[in-house]
């Protein structure tokens, strides 16, 4: 297998955006290729849950790669609901590793904010196992539950959750490319209106619109994919015994950490799936970048503010850059790229080599973990 | 609590021994075909939530849980209420036109439904005292915080 690089990135400002869908994925993918130097990538990797419902265009790899100029260039659409991005590096990844292909550009993106809220909701929602969905199972309604479960003896409290959403907010705030760029307050999470008991709208991500791209290389540049895996979980959450740890998060990081050869001690900075506030301090926990019942404890302390011991979701995470769906597990990458090469701006940490990437598909059903180094 | 306790139809695992309500064909975690076997509806809850932006063709408040039956499977329905719900606590599980819904069992009706299960009148004391014991162990360790 051979090294892997990344030799461009770039992304679109999330929110509500009114571009088609393929425009906001052509601005990603010449960013990205630009900074590469790459005229034309020797192969496409197309990212997007569901563009025949939210936008009403299918066979999406080649509407981008035609839409981009690439009608020749071979592309493939991977998908594994809200983790498609980060499955399309992986799968990018692959076909530079294996030798298939030394330039590959991924792209991932999501357009949804042009549909009703209930609309949107339940197009993500068909990513839930059908018998829990006829019980008006939802995403927010399943982290309901697991939230529930989490209050009970893992450390977590009200105030634990709502200083997730307080940090990524703060961070958000330095970020012209996030959704929401404004601070909220930790009575402002408190006092919001509840959506999933105990879930409140302010611990919830929002419905974005939104592209993110990066190229992949055989040849060496600045930043390394050191690592990559994926985990898996049951469809049903009611067919899992455990609610408050994620399998798939912790399969995946095992797979990472094991590719790259070193642990979750060497990473400097992390971006992880905070769908909804709570799962970011379960992930930290699954990732093995904080021991078990310690994140909540650790956010309260500040430990994973910007100028804590381990800066956490920098880019306001999904809570605050938003969550364009696919885009979302490319725009982690794009964000640890930034912070390793010197170039998040106001938001810049100080020296980091490692960065870890931590995206959920589904309820926690297909999750990845990507591992980046300073080369 | 119902007169009758609800039998549901699940199935199991023969390699891992996992219960599946409503049966499955197919083991999540094995590929291995499934037993089919029955459970009671009567269980402890795992987690719940409140909905308050249901789905379409679902009133607001929607009350959700995930209650783990006697048997072992975990089964999802729904609630008339939440109030005064925690985790672990006993419920009772009934189908109203194929919807199943958990309803809270007091003590009493835990008292009820042990002496009904008992076989002898020792059995009987042991399985209330056990009940107590369970209920104040919980809301002692269980308390919210």
């Amino acid at each position: 297998m051979s090294d892997v690089f990344v030799a461009g990135v770039g992304m679109t400002r999330v929110g509500r955006r009114s571009e088609p869908l393929r425009d906001l994925m052509a601005e990603a993918a010449h960013t990205a290729l630009a900074e590469a130097g790459v005229e034309t990538p020797d192969s496409i990797v197309v990212a997007t849950m569901n563009p025949e419902e939210f936008v009403g265009d299918g066979n999406f790899a080649s509407h981008v790669a035609s839409h981009l100029g690439f009608a020749e260039v071979p592309a493939v659409r991977v998908e594994t609901a809200t983790s498609s991005g980060a499955a399309a590096v992986y799968a990018a990844f692959a076909q530079v590793a294996a030798g298939l292909a030394r330039t590959v550009l991924v792209v991932g993106g999501e357009k949804m904010t042009h549909l009703a809220t209930p609309r949107v909701s339940e197009i993500i929602g068909r990513s839930i196992d059908p018998y829990e969905r006829r019980y008006g199972a939802t995403m927010p309604s399943l982290a309901g539950l697991v939230t529930r479960a989490l209050l009970t003896g893992h450390g977590v409290g009200p105030r634990e959750m709502a200083q997730v959403a307080v940090k990524n907010h703060a961070n958000g705030a330095r970020n012209p490319y996030a959704h929401f760029r404004q601070a909220v307050t930790l009575e402002e999470v408190l006092d919001s209106r509840m959506v999933a008991d105990p879930l409140r709208l302010l611990h919830c991500c929002p419905i974005s619109d939104g592209a993110a791209a990066v190229v992949l290389v055989a040849d060496r540049r600045a930043v390394r994919v050191a690592g990559i895996g994926q985990g898996a979980d049951t469809l049903a959450l009611r067919h899992r015994r455990e609610l408050t740890s994620f399998r798939a998060t912790r399969a995946a990081a095992r797979a990472a950490f094991a590719m790259a050869g070193f642990g979750p001690e060497r990473v400097d900075v992390a971006e992880i799936h905070d769908a909804f506030a709570p799962f970011e301090l379960i992930s930290l926990e699954d990732t093995g970048l904080l021991p078990p019942g310690k994140a909540g404890r650790a956010t309260l302390d500040g430990d994973t503010a910007l100028e804590g011991r381990l800066p956490v979701n920098p880019s306001g995470g999904l809570k605050a850059r938003g969550h364009p769906l696919a885009a979302t597990g490319v725009a982690q990458i794009v964000e640890c790229v930034w912070q390793l090469t010197g170039r998040a701006a106001s938001r810049q940490l100080g020296a980091c080599r490692v960065a870890l990437a931590h995206s959920i598909g589904g309820l926690a059903t297909n999750n990845w973990v990507t591992l980046l180094e300073a080369a | 609590m119902p007169a009758v306790i609800e039998t549901i139809a699940a199935s199991r695992c023969p390699r891992c021994n996992l219960v599946a309500a409503p049966p499955t064909a197919y083991c999540p975690n094995h590929p291995v075909a499934m037993t089919p076997t029955e459970v009671q509806g009567i269980g402890e809850v795992v987690s719940f939530t409140t909905l308050h932006s249901p789905p379409e063709g679902f009133r607001s408040p929607l009350h959700l849980a995930i209650v783990e039956l006697e048997g072992g499977a975990r089964f999802f329905c729904h609630g008339a209420g939440t109030r005064g719900l925690k985790i672990g606590a006993a419920v009772a599980i009934e189908a109203v036109d194929d919807v199943y819904y958990f309803s809270h069992l007091g003590a009493i009706d835990r008292a009820r439904l042990f002496w009904r299960r008992a076989g002898h009148a020792g059995d009987r004391v042991n399985a209330i005292t056990r009940s107590l014991a369970k209920r104040v162990w919980k809301g002692r360790t269980r308390a919210p915080r």
